[in-house]
């Protein structure tokens, strides 16, 4: 079985999971495991989609 | 309500924080399970397993230093095993049962490749978070 994903999808996979622990081991209540959670996740969303379209402004 | 709950989770440990490192490096999450944290150990095995498997399906390859290139280089391959082998057991798994994709210039062996160290780095995280928890200086 050999499993091909695409750039977007292998990045939101990591946004995903990487949010999930830094979220899991930083607080110490699961209501701010899980804001904190989100917020990571957000943030890595944001700087996705925003340097995605920084280099595609800037390659024209 | 809170506060009981509190107290109860920070109650002394019992376990060496040795012991919760090594068992939270071999199998990750399982350094949580030996100190109590169930649901947390369900998550972070989860969480560590998926890119993992996800690593293997796309056919990344391991991190294996040939000690030839610049400082750079270097760094990346050991710094790259280091990740691979914080994967513990998984790791060991499937390199003992043969896995040795070779490092082909494609996206998605590379992609592959990566989320092989990010587990990884993943899982020294929570290992990281068992030795602080092991060692009482959080709940």
């Amino acid at each position: 079985m050999h499993l091909s994903l695409s750039h977007l999808q292998v990045s939101l996979l990591f946004a995903l999971v990487a949010s999930i622990i830094l979220g899991l081991v930083t607080k110490r209540t699961d209501q701010a495991r899980v804001r904190y959670g989100l917020y990571c996740f957000g943030c890595f969303l944001l700087a996705l989609f925003g340097i995605s379209w920084f280099m595609r402004l800037l390659h024209g | 309500m809170p506060a009981t709950s509190v107290s109860a989770n920070t109650a002394a440990p019992t376990r060496s924080p040795w012991t919760a490192i090594f068992l939270a490096w071999l199998v990750p999450g399982s350094g949580h399970f030996l100190l109590g944290r169930r649901g947390r150990a369900a998550i972070i095995f989860v969480t560590v397993l998926i890119p993992f498997i996800l690593g293997l399906l796309m056919r990344g390859p391991m991190f294996h230093p040939t000690g030839a290139g610049d400082v750079l280089s270097r760094a990346i391959q050991w710094g790259g095993l280091l990740a691979d082998l914080a994967n513990g057991l998984p790791y060991f798994l499937a390199t003992w049962f043969g896995y040795a994709p070779p490092d082909v210039a494609t996206h998605t062996c590379d992609y592959g490749s990566k989320l092989l160290v990010a587990a990884g780095l993943l899982n020294i995280l929570a290992i990281v978070d068992a030795y602080e928890i092991a060692t009482g200086q959080k709940d």
